[in-house]
């Protein structure tokens, strides 16, 4: 066996030095060296969460872009060109979305600099524009990259709408940085929120209705104390938290309402409650 | 370290100022907004003898401060400056037979701010003097004299700095007090009904909501998409009702 092992890598030494003889050489001579590189060195600006599938990813797109650029090339005729033109333009367009999009959910928005980092690179992206080359993002393509991060957050479509009507821009409005990474956060931690108002839900929900109201009405309070900017409130904010007082507060719900016949919430009217208190803090966009 | 007398040839040990106390300092007086305006008047040496001739140097200053109106003080705070021993009058004045002049209590006594004269400890630190610690009630004062002494003769210069007065100011120590007292502890066993879900859980994921809710909010930009802007000015034909 060793025997069959060694012969397969004796390397043949012949005079064509274009043919690879070893692997190494291979790889060397097709350029994989600057491919990988350029590979790492994109996975530690974007600092993603899943290393493995970034790569595959970007691999992915580096090949479809390959593609692109040969397609836009073999192209003949005036009119056909510039339909062609027109639907790489289009796909293009989609293609920068995707991209952008992608590069938002790599890094989670609690790594504050990796994902600062990303927001800047998809803003770049999204406003280099079409053949014009104008600077500036434009209110449509802004608005349609909110509802897309909270459809995959996991967000219904009637739980997001209200706050995208809070942050979104008219078509022709030219949107700046800090605007967009303001709004961007604001879904990504939106998202995150509904995730665990959801469950908070499967928690609560066994026991009636009466119960999911208290506890609501315990992040009221605590959001309420947290409204002015002494910092001493959030100390008090964060008493009201406990285990302790929450479950006195949900006993306390329990004896009240002994009496009264129980009412049931469902899950959807939960999440809509919890996420009208999140909702009526985002400030308007103007 | 610039007021080392060098005749002496002494060397005391070199204690540096903690940055930590500063902080701490200017925290908690910037949580309370009671801080008096008051002026501070430049000190007073005391000497016997001619202060022009003489060649000794002074060991009293005496600083007064003096308030616009009658305060009730909460707290003198200070940084010091190689004081020794620090003596504190009030003058109050009586309010209800304002007619009687003022009069100057002793609030505090031969209060020791370097434990040894001679050496760096305590120099250089910060000091607070609360309405507990002092002999009278500081209620109705107009005026604070300070009365420094420094027996030692090492040091060249002695003073207090940065000099601040606050206010008593009732509300706040009631309002932050009130939610202490309702933390309840870990040992008392609490009669809760059965049936109840997981205190934790529920907590967690409470507490993790709200953290996100306090994200976004700290987060919110001022910037602009300019909406209404007409040349930078507001058109009243563009503004809504909405």
């Amino acid at each position: 066996m060793a025997n069959a092992l060694q012969s397969g890598v004796v390397p043949v030494t012949d005079s064509r030095s274009s043919k690879p003889d070893t692997d190494t050489e291979f790889l060397t001579q097709v350029g994989a060296g600057a491919v990988l590189r350029g590979a790492l060195l994109k996975l530690l600006e974007v600092r993603s969460e899943d290393p493995i599938g970034f790569l595959a990813d970007h691999f992915g797109n580096l090949a479809q872009s390959l593609e692109n650029g040969d397609s836009g090339s073999a192209v003949e005729g005036d009119k056909k060109k510039q339909h062609q033109q027109q639907a790489l333009q289009s796909s293009e367009e989609q293609n920068q979305h995707a991209r952008a999009l992608w590069h938002l959910t790599q890094a989670h928005h609690s790594q504050r600099s990796a994902f600062n980092n990303n927001v800047a690179v998809a803003f770049s992206l999204l406003s280099r524009g079409g053949r014009k080359r104008k600077l500036g993002l434009k209110g449509r393509v802004y608005t349609e990259l909110l509802r897309r991060v909270c459809r995959d957050g996991g967000v219904a479509e009637p739980v997001s709408a209200p706050l995208i009507k809070k942050l979104h821009c008219q078509d022709h409005e030219a949107v700046p940085f800090d605007l967009f990474r303001h709004a961007v956060l604001t879904c990504f931690v939106f998202a995150d929120f509904v995730r665990k108002s959801r469950s908070l839900f499967e928690t609560v929900s066994p026991s009636d209705g009466i119960l999911c109201r208290a506890v609501l009405g315990s992040l009221r309070d605590a959001l309420e104390t947290t409204g002015c900017s002494d910092p001493a409130r959030y100390l008090e904010a964060s008493a009201k938290l406990t285990p302790g007082r929450l479950a006195q507060a949900m006993d306390r719900a329990q004896t009240l309402a002994s009496g009264t016949p129980s009412t049931h919430m469902g899950q959807e009217e939960f999440i809509e409650e919890a996420s009208a208190l999140f909702i009526s803090r985002v400030k308007l966009v103007s | 370290m610039r007021q080392l007398n060098c005749r002496l040839g002494y060397r005391p040990n070199h204690k540096p100022v903690t940055y930590s106390q500063q902080v701490i300092r200017n925290i908690r007086l910037s949580m309370c907004d009671n801080v008096l305006a008051c002026t501070v008047k430049t000190p007073v040496a005391l000497q016997i003898g001619d202060v022009k001739t003489d060649t000794a140097r002074p060991g009293v200053f005496v600083i007064d401060v003096a308030f616009p109106q009658s305060v009730n003080l909460q707290e003198i705070s200070f940084k010091n400056y190689y004081t020794a021993f620090l003596n504190v009058r009030l003058q109050k004045v009586d309010p209800e037979s304002p007619e009687s002049g003022a009069q100057w209590v002793t609030c505090l006594r031969n209060h020791c701010l370097m434990p040894n004269p001679h050496t760096e400890e305590g120099s250089q630190d910060y000091f607070s003097i609360y309405r507990q610690q002092m002999l009278m009630e500081p209620d109705n004062v107009t005026s604070v004299r300070l009365i420094l002494r420094q027996p030692s003769s090492v040091w060249l210069n002695f003073t207090l700095e940065d000099i601040k007065i606050t206010e008593c100011g009732t509300e706040n120590s009631e309002k932050s007090s009130s939610w202490f007292s309702n933390l309840t502890p870990v040992e008392q066993p609490m009669n809760l009904q059965a049936g109840l879900p997981d205190p934790e859980k529920v907590s967690s994921c409470i507490q993790q909501m709200w953290a996100l809710t306090e994200v976004m909010q700290t987060n919110q930009t001022s910037a602009r998409v300019g909406r209404f802007d007409v040349d930078g000015c507001y058109d009243i034909n563009l503004l809504s009702y909405t």
